[in-house]
């Protein structure tokens, strides 16, 4: 009886599991998507560890390149390269016969191309038998006149009898894009996205391909007898034979749809199969194949760095290729990069260190570091997982709920950067490690008033600001002088007006945020309506025709999409408006050295000045790109040589407009204006939106006299700013309708603080 | 004869009387009935607007622009496009849109077998401590999910089960609502009928085959609506156990509405969304009321 | 010898269930008495610490508070709401399509709703724009008191449908029979009602209660997407503040208001329970 009972349980529980079991198979699936991701060639050793990797290394040329057109291997194994002397402005031809070791001249561009004074190269690209097409916008009176030029292998040029056709709708005729296809004819891009076909021999035009995309880039690449075009990530085939549109490489697309827009092509079998390249790294794809099969990461070298921007790609063979780009932060000083990779089967597929790194928004300078430190160090593989992209549609509070069951789970980020998240509580918890024996060690001097923001009271730094910005004021003497306090300069009503309230509250919050805390924690409400009450005399009656400024709507479309709003808040974007009479005194964060504009706007000003922006609190800095390594890291020394690397000069003088370096040393490099040493003739300047305020100045090494005034200033900077989101959402969203007269100082006051004490309660 | 007529008319003016009432309360409830549906139109109307007239409509909330929100009922230029968008230029919807089938899916079909045999077991049997068991089932029913968080993402987490749709399906499968929902149900079918199949030497599981499961179907079929519901518009538990975007659910895919490209978007989306739980609904609607009501009426 | 063979085959049924309830409810449920005891993020045992911590805080005062409040308004008042629904519709032959009006509500995916309730109550919202035609000045919907009304209201608009149909359910239990008999003693519509309607329904109120109950919980979604981590402080709820304190790593504290919780939730059952013990026989024994 018990027997048969035993059996009846075991009955119903196999039945369960098989249940279960025959629906497992959904799920299984998930792991099949990601497939298209996998590494190419991965061999695996006796360990199962998978083996080979591409490895980045610098190509060295023999002279400085100011820029490259285009790179191509040819059909005589040579390699060629076209582009400019970064030294005299030269415009040449090189060649290497050993995959890019060594280079040697093949010819000068002739003197048609050379001529700077009268129009400049625009685009130019390689055929695979060494022909070269450039587009030369040739500046007449009315206006810019794009001429094609072809040169023969050995470079003798030729103009090739063929216009690009004007628009009805009147847009100039401008080429946006050149490229061979074959070597007997061309792909010309216009500035209405209309593509034409041309035969090199005569001019005459094969295929005229249109493309209608307001919203989205469009680009276009010959792989073979194929262009490939992109709308956005959506890739488009068509048989140049007959310009006919074949069916959609829907894997293709679903490749791109996840890894972004293709940057660069290159085929190595007639265009059979495509190599491309995209900010997450190497693809290759077969045509009309299953999978797009990820060569190369880009999160292990530079291909995925933010300021990496190709130019170029061509495949050697199958196991070497070679990349020219736009590297802003590069080694050479022109940013112009030519970068070679190897396949080395001895590496394994991935470092066997993995280093996870966290932060809510992409961090320019971090992606930056990353990329270099990964360099130096082949053995350390940084995942660095930003929270909130574009398109993710989390909410810091979704991605901060997220962060803590992972670091409970033992499963979170090694490192942190803290910006944006409640920095007090995490300290207060306990979930940081204290990192002054970190900066002990390092060999940067600091500025000690910046980097001990968060020091606790035993001594302990468990979160350090890497970099800061300052918030400063600029304006005319009658409206602002520096160094005064927040009484007098919003007793001068109207001083602020002309501002979008919403930025302007993001801005005086951290000046003022920082004196509203009491010493039992709780807020002062007294000076929370004192900071509105003032803030509404300075900015005096809202003028709704801002709403119709464009940059302001800009504003609101950044907003929108996620977008760098922190550039928002900066001095410098406040520049124009002040320089236009739209503002009295512009205010907003400084995070990179600008002397030359704010000089330039300056000395149109009546008495001008910039300096501290007045607040209730004095003094104040953003502390920003805060380093925090968790106490629950499973490997602390790693993350905290990584923590090392971000204080040390080399990451500290990367500049991105993240902030000043905490590090003295790499502070001065960065605000001295030393790359502009020699390079007086360099002129910039803009425009604001679509207005006549138009400025320009001289880009040249920043004074003895600013420097000294500025290093002054950042050893006099002593509070910081509070970096609490929540405090900061709820004043800027009330002192937002109390700026537009909507409800009055005390009901925001109260406003605020009945959603504040909640939280401070917690 | 008068004596019939009196009451006659006595019934009569009671009639009118209640006849007004009525009407009244009809209207009433007709009213009501319209406020419930409003959102169901307004999101329709939506979604079959181009961005330009939602921004004229939503520009005061989305836009920050002076003056209301004003909705008509019905659009003025009718598009498909933002239907066209998602169903053609938004692969993740579709991936999304898998997932919450493959979530509710496997959430019903566990509860069809483990939720309903725990049903008949406290039904129709009788063993130490089913009170209690009874009550912790009762008590887990009525807990929030916040409650338990932290705890059970760390024993997903043990068991491999986070980031992973398996990791939603599994608990949902042992929630206690159905067993609850079907229980009342097994509760009404007469102990008689059970015990004549007994006495026919019918085994324990044929009992459960062939007379609990046909006699309670509709409230099976109740508890699977309910759970669709609640599963089809799940939203704490992936945000919480799932990273990977690509196993994200529809329900919590809502883009950003305060975003003019996007608000057409969000409607048609929304739209979508309904639409699966409408057809279960409907479909499910009569046996959702049997089974409700069977279940709340007292043997 | 007989009943207890009987008591093991029916725990078998059980069984499949139960293991999944231990895995999944009770073994986190225990982690979560356990962590009530303990610090948050270092485990040392702080005793009964927590516990007095969070009486003594005033966000979790607040929460209970409204929690409690919101309760105890919008349950009996969805039950009676659709209680008269019902009976009206009960008596007609074409109460199912207003009836279907009302249910539809419940497959509203709760993000629907919310983009819905966030056009209709902001402060330039559609509603402040209709009551602006009526001469009414506008308010700022979410960030008034009047933000827990709304919270009301959308508890109601949504479970209105299903509480109809569970009262229509018990309706329908009561035979034609009696109210014949009352009508025959000449008893009025209001007199049967009351006499004969009402108690006969007695035993239904338990169910309609502990689901109505169960779906006020489901309220918290709509009120966290429309108004975030920090609403107005009248629609605070428990909730909220398990979430906030789950960012900030205090799991002490969540964990002994989630003891707490849950020991109210005890209470309140057995307290059901025992006052319509003569109802639907859900102490089985």
């Amino acid at each position: 009886m018990k027997n048969k009972r035993l059996k009846r349980a075991a009955g119903i529980l196999l039945s369960t599991i098989l249940i279960l079991g025959s629906f497992a198979g959904c799920t299984k699936k998930d792991g099949g998507t990601e497939g298209s991701t996998s590494s190419n060639g991965a061999g695996e050793n006796q360990e199962g560890t998978a083996m080979g990797r591409f490895l980045e290394e610098d190509v060295e040329l023999p002279i400085v390149l100011g820029n490259i057109y285009d790179v191509k291997k040819l059909e005589d194994g040579a390699i060629r390269m076209i582009g400019d002397n970064g030294d005299n402005g030269n415009k040449e031809a090189w060649d290497s016969k050993d995959s890019g070791d060594s280079w040697e001249k093949a010819y000068d561009f002739p003197e048609e191309l050379q001529d700077a004074d009268n129009g400049y190269i625009d685009y130019g690209a390689l055929s695979e038998d060494g022909q070269a097409v450039f587009v030369y916008n040739k500046i007449e009176d009315s206006g810019i006149k794009p001429v094609i030029y072809v040169l023969d292998k050995e470079g003798k040029a030729s103009v090739l009898p063929f216009e690009i056709p004007q628009s009805e709708e009147g847009m100039k005729a401008l080429a946006m894009d050149i490229q061979f296809l074959g070597n007997d004819q061309l792909l010309i891009m216009d500035i209405n996205n209309t593509v034409y076909q041309v035969s090199t021999a005569d001019g005459s035009v094969k295929q005229t391909y249109e493309f209608e995309s307001s919203e989205e880039e469009v680009r276009n690449y010959a792989v073979g007898k194929r262009m490939l075009a992109t709308i956005g990530t959506e890739p488009l085939s068509y048989d140049t034979e007959n310009g006919e549109q074949q069916s959609t490489e829907e894997v293709l697309q679903k490749s791109l749809s996840e890894s972004g827009n293709i940057d660069a092509v290159s085929t190595l079998d007639g265009g059979e199969s495509l190599y491309y390249l995209t900010s997450k790294g190497l693809y290759h794809y077969q045509f009309g194949g299953n999978v797009a099969e990820q060569v190369i990461d880009g999160g292990m070298n530079s291909l995925g760095a933010p300021a990496f921007y190709p130019i170029a790609l061509t495949m050697i063979d199958e196991q070497s290729l070679l990349i020219a780009a736009n590297d802003e932060n590069s080694e050479s000083p022109t940013g112009v990069a030519l970068l070679k990779y190897t396949y080395s089967p001895d590496v394994p597929a991935k470092p066997e260190k993995e280093l996870k790194v966290y932060s809510l928004r992409n961090n320019r300078e971090l992606g930056q570091s990353i990329s270099r430190f990964q360099k130096e160090n082949p053995d350390i593989y940084v995942n660095y997982q930003v929270a909130l992209s574009e398109e993710s549609g989390m909410t810091v509070s979704d991605a901060l709920k997220t962060l803590t069951t992972e670091i409970m789970a033992g499963k979170g980020p090694d490192l942190i950067l803290l910006d944006g998240m409640p920095v007090d509580t995490y300290i207060e918890k306990g979930i940081l490690r204290d990192l002054s024996p970190v900066l002990k060690e390092s060999e940067g001097d600091y500025y000690e008033n910046i980097i001990n923001a968060y020091k606790d009271d035993e001594g302990q730094l468990c979160a350090v600001p890497a970099r800061f910005k300052i918030p400063m004021a600029h304006g005319s003497g009658k409206d602002y002088t520096p160094g005064e306090d927040f009484d007098t300069f919003t007793s001068r009503q109207g001083v602020l007006a002309g501002v979008d309230p919403k930025i302007l509250m993001d801005k005086f919050w951290y000046t003022c945020g920082a004196s509203w805390k009491k010493e039992d924690g709780t807020l002062d409400a007294s000076k929370i309506t004192e900071f509105l009450t003032k803030m509404k005399n300075a900015y005096g009656e809202y003028d709704k025709s801002i709403e119709e400024d464009e940059r302001t709507l800009s504003y609101a479309y950044a907003n929108n999409e996620g977008i760098d709003v922190v550039r928002l808040t900066s001095l410098s974007w406040g520049e124009f408006d002040l320089l236009a009479g739209k503002v009295k005194v512009n205010t907003g964060l400084y995070e990179s050295q600008e002397y030359g504009m704010l000089n330039a706007v300056n000395e149109k000003l009546e008495n001008g000045d910039w300096g501290l922006m007045p607040g209730q609190s004095q003094n104040v800095f953003v502390p920003s790109m805060i380093v925090g390594v968790s106490s629950k890291s499973a490997q602390p020394e790693t993350a905290e040589q990584f923590a090392k690397y971000l204080f040390s000069p080399e990451a500290q003088k990367v500049s991105q407009r993240g902030g000043f370096p905490v590090e003295k040393e790499s502070f001065l490099s960065v605000i001295d204006g030393h790359e502009y040493e020699g390079m007086e003739s360099l002129i910039s300047g803009g425009s604001a939106g679509n207005s006549d305020v138009h400025i320009s100045y001289a880009m040249e090494p920043t004074p003895q006299e600013e420097i000294q005034r500025m290093t002054e200033m950042v050893e006099s900077l002593v509070t910081p700013a509070l970096g609490d989101d929540v405090i900061k959402e709820a004043v800027s969203e009330q002192g937002e309708k109390v700026l537009k007269g909507e409800i009055s100082p005390e009901e925001a006051t109260e406003a605020i603080m009945q959603k504040i004490n909640i939280y401070l309660a917690e | 004869m008068t004596g019939m007529k009196t009451t006659r008319q006595k019934i009569y003016q009671k009639w009118t009387q209640a006849h007004i009432g009525r009407k009244l309360l009809w209207g009433i409830l007709a009213v009501l009935a319209v406020l419930a549906l409003y959102p169901v139109f307004f999101l329709t109307a939506g979604s079959l607007m181009g961005n330009d007239e939602l921004k004229n409509y939503l520009g005061a909330v989305i836009a920050g622009n002076e003056g209301y929100v004003d909705f008509p009922l019905l659009p003025k230029f009718p598009t498909l496009k933002n239907y066209v968008e998602i169903f053609l230029d938004s692969p993740e919807f579709f991936v999304m849109f898998w997932n919450s089938v493959k979530i509710t899916l496997g959430v019903l079909a566990g509860q069809l077998v483990v939720g309903i045999m725990a049903a008949w077991g406290f039904a129709k049997y009788e063993f130490r401590g089913k009170k209690i068991f009874f009550l912790i089932y009762m008590i887990l029913m009525l807990m929030p999910f916040q409650v338990l968080m932290l705890s059970d993402y760390l024993i997903l987490d043990k068991l491999l089960l986070t980031d992973n749709l398996w990791g939603i399906i599994l608990p949902g499968i042992f929630s206690t609502f159905p067993v609850f929902t079907v229980y009342r149900f097994f509760r009404e079918i007469p102990d008689s009928l059970v015990e004549s199949a007994k006495l026919d030497g019918a085994k324990e599981w044929q009992l459960f085959v062939y007379i609990a499961v046909p006699v309670g179907s509709s409230g099976i079929i109740a508890a699977v609506v309910l759970g669709f519901l609640e599963y089809w518009s799940l939203i704490e538990q992936p945000l919480t156990f799932l990273k990977e975007k690509s196993l994200f659910p529809l329900s919590i895919f809502l883009p950003d509405i305060t975003s003019i490209s996007k608000s057409g978007m969000a409607f048609a989306a929304s739209v979508i969304t309904f639409f699966p739980a409408l057809l279960i609904f409907l479909g499910g609607q009569d046996y959702l009321e049997k089974g409700i009501m069977a279940g709340a009426v007292k043997e | 010898m007989k009943k207890k063979r009987k008591s093991m085959r029916g725990f078998l049924w059980i069984f499949p269930s139960f293991l999944g309830v231990l895995l999944f409810y009770l073994l986190p449920y225990a982690d979560v008495i356990r962590r009530s005891f303990v610090g948050a993020v270092d485990n040392h045992f702080v005793g009964l610490k927590n516990y007095q911590m969070i009486f003594e805080n005033t966000a979790f005062l607040l929460a209970v508070k409204n929690t409690v409040l919101f309760t105890v308004i919008c349950i009996p008042m969805l039950i009676v709401t659709a209680l008269v629904c019902a009976v009206v519709l009960y008596q007609s032959k074409y109460g199912g399509l207003i009836k279907s009006a009302f249910l539809m509500p419940m497959a509203l995916p709760a993000v629907s709703v919310a983009l819905v309730w966030r056009l209709l109550f902001h402060s330039q919202g559609l509603v402040n724009h209709w009551l602006g035609k009526f001469g009414v000045t506008e308010s700022d919907w979410m960030n008034t008191p009047n933000a827990f009304w709304i919270l009301v209201f959308s508890y109601i608009w949504k479970n209105l449908g299903y509480d109809i149909v569970l009262w229509m359910a018990g309706l329908s239990g009561i035979s034609e029979g009696i109210y014949e008999a009352a009508r025959v003693d000449g008893a009025d519509e209001r007199q049967i009602f009351f006499k004969i309607t009402l108690p006969n329904l007695k035993p239904s109120l338990y169910t309609i209660t502990v689901l109505s109950f169960l779906n006020s919980f489901k309220v918290f979604r709509e009120a966290y997407l429309v108004a975030g981590d920090y609403p107005h402080e009248s629609i605070y709820m428990m909730q909220h503040l398990f979430n906030n304190w789950f960012r900030s790593f205090s799991f002490d504290k969540m964990a002994a208001a989630a003891v707490v919780e849950s020991a109210v939730l005890l209470g309140l059952i057995l307290l059901l329970q025992k006052a319509w013990d003569s109802g639907d026989g859900y102490e089985t024994g």
